[in-house]
């Protein structure tokens, strides 16, 4: 067995141990022991998850992009299983940040939607994840499937930037992130839960894309072993 | 040297197949005229608003003819095996996107060229003195549509539901070419000093290089079997 996915299958449960603890602590902290903001009163508590969701999101992103150009160059099919996981795991932090920022916009903006710099690239992220995905399922030969995929990732994550500073020039007029910028600077009541939180989403990432490789890895092996394609790196 | 001499031979190639079938550039300048008519029909406007909207229609038309092009572009390949054929030759893959792309480009320019004649008549656009501006801006906006596209292309080709998958890769991808393009026409058709959208005209120049040099190095990959 591959030794990545040992080392996997050792570090797993320890992972989701650490996620437990750290996001039990962190939601207590955010949610009962931190005071209200001064300015947004209660509404300040989604920040605690939207924050945590949008690092995490693009750190998904960083890991699919970095996967991808190692597939390209190396030709491991394992990294090719973490790049998929990588894909899928990234749509839900990325949908989780658009939908936490959506409920944060609402009462604090009073507009659900505003078409600034970060909302933007962040949709355009999800339809990319979304497309990625989409690639892999309509394609018969696996070899092809992952070297188009890590293709498609690569070229998405070099047009992300020019997608953030498009749109900011498109739509100079709005600057929304004055208030959380604030929201985060001054305290350290606010700091620290933040900080517990988004601790806690990477190790919730790690641990997902972990299972998650797995389970590709396992579903690749036994379609190997039924004999239905072969692949040297799986057998 | 061979590179350029593979360029010149595929788009060669591809004009005379179109020349001889006119199937693309048909094909694509009634699907963007249709697109045209339909957004005026559905859209009554008074002058005022026409400036406004006019560029956005203009670029949904000629990305929606990309869309229509460039998907096509590397079905010819799969045909008689040529995809096959081109794999095996021993030319610098680089030069086979490169030749593609710019017979890609070339097709879409020649259908936004007949296309702007029409959309002056039909929106009662007074604009003469902005045509080499509006060309240039053109000009970039395709050849970035272009770029992106002859890559995804070269990707769907061998895909099962490929109609659905191209658009859908393409779309997001060109975010900033259709923003650019779009707020550069603005400011060429309202006559605004070129100091006003020169950074559009840069952004699209930007997403240009950076996406010609990325797909030039990505094609290898689509190529390598």
């Amino acid at each position: 067995m591959n030794k990545l996915i040992q080392w996997m299958r050792r570090l797993e449960g320890w992972f989701g141990l650490a996620t437990a603890i750290f996001l039990a602590v962190g939601l207590y902290m955010s949610l009962i022991s931190s005071p209200p903001d001064y300015y947004q009163g209660e509404i300040v508590r989604i920040m605690y998850v939207h924050v945590p969701f949008a690092q995490t999101s693009l750190l998904s992103y960083l890991v699919l992009f970095i996967g991808s150009i190692w597939y390209l160059w190396k030709k491991d099919s394992v990294i090719d299983n973490l790049s998929h996981a990588t894909a899928g795991i990234g749509v839900f932090f990325t949908a989780g940040e658009l939908v936490t920022g959506s409920i944060w916009g609402k009462p604090a903006w009073n507009t659900w939607w505003s078409w600034d710099a970060r909302m933007t690239s962040a949709l355009v992220l999800l339809l990319i994840l979304v497309a990625y995905l989409m690639l892999r399922v309509f394609m018969d030969d696996r070899d092809k499937e992952a070297r188009y995929a890590a293709i498609l990732a690569i070229v998405g994550f070099i047009d992300l930037p020019i997608v953030y500073f498009s749109v900011e020039w498109w739509r100079t007029l709005h600057q929304p992130l004055s208030v959380s910028q604030r929201g985060l600077a001054i305290s350290q009541e606010i700091l620290i839960p933040l900080i517990v939180m988004t601790i806690g989403f990477y190790l919730l990432f790690t641990y997902m894309v972990m299972v998650r490789t797995r389970m590709l890895y396992l579903g690749h092996l036994l379609e190997a072993k039924k004999g239905r394609f072969l692949s040297q790196a799986h057998l | 040297m061979i590179f350029f001499k593979v360029i010149r031979w595929i788009v060669w190639k591809d004009l005379l197949s179109e020349i001889r079938s006119r199937e693309n550039i048909s094909s694509m300048f009634f699907f963007a005229l249709i697109v045209i008519l339909i957004f005026s029909f559905s859209l009554s406007m008074d002058q005022e608003i026409a400036a406004e909207i006019i560029p956005g229609i203009l670029w949904i038309a000629f990305s929606f003819t990309g869309i229509i092009g460039l998907g096509k572009s590397f079905l010819v390949e799969t045909q008689n095996d040529c995809m096959e054929n081109l794999l095996m030759a021993p030319i610098p893959k680089g030069a086979v996107y490169i030749g593609k792309l710019l017979g890609n480009f070339l097709f879409m320019f020649i259908v936004e060229i007949i296309l702007f004649p029409l959309f002056i008549i039909f929106f009662n656009l007074d604009i003469l003195g902005q045509i080499p501006m509006i060309m240039l801006i053109c000009f970039l906006g395709t050849l970035g549509l272009s770029a992106m596209g002859t890559l995804l292309s070269a990707m769907t080709v061998q895909i099962k539901a490929r109609e659905v998958m191209f658009p859908l890769m393409l779309l997001p991808l060109v975010v900033p070419v259709i923003i650019g393009a779009v707020e550069a026409t603005k400011g060429a058709l309202n006559g605004d000093p070129l100091k006003l959208y020169q950074q559009w005209l840069q952004l699209l120049t930007v997403f240009d290089i950076v996406f010609l040099i990325v797909s030039y190095w990505l094609f290898e990959f689509i190529l390598e079997d």
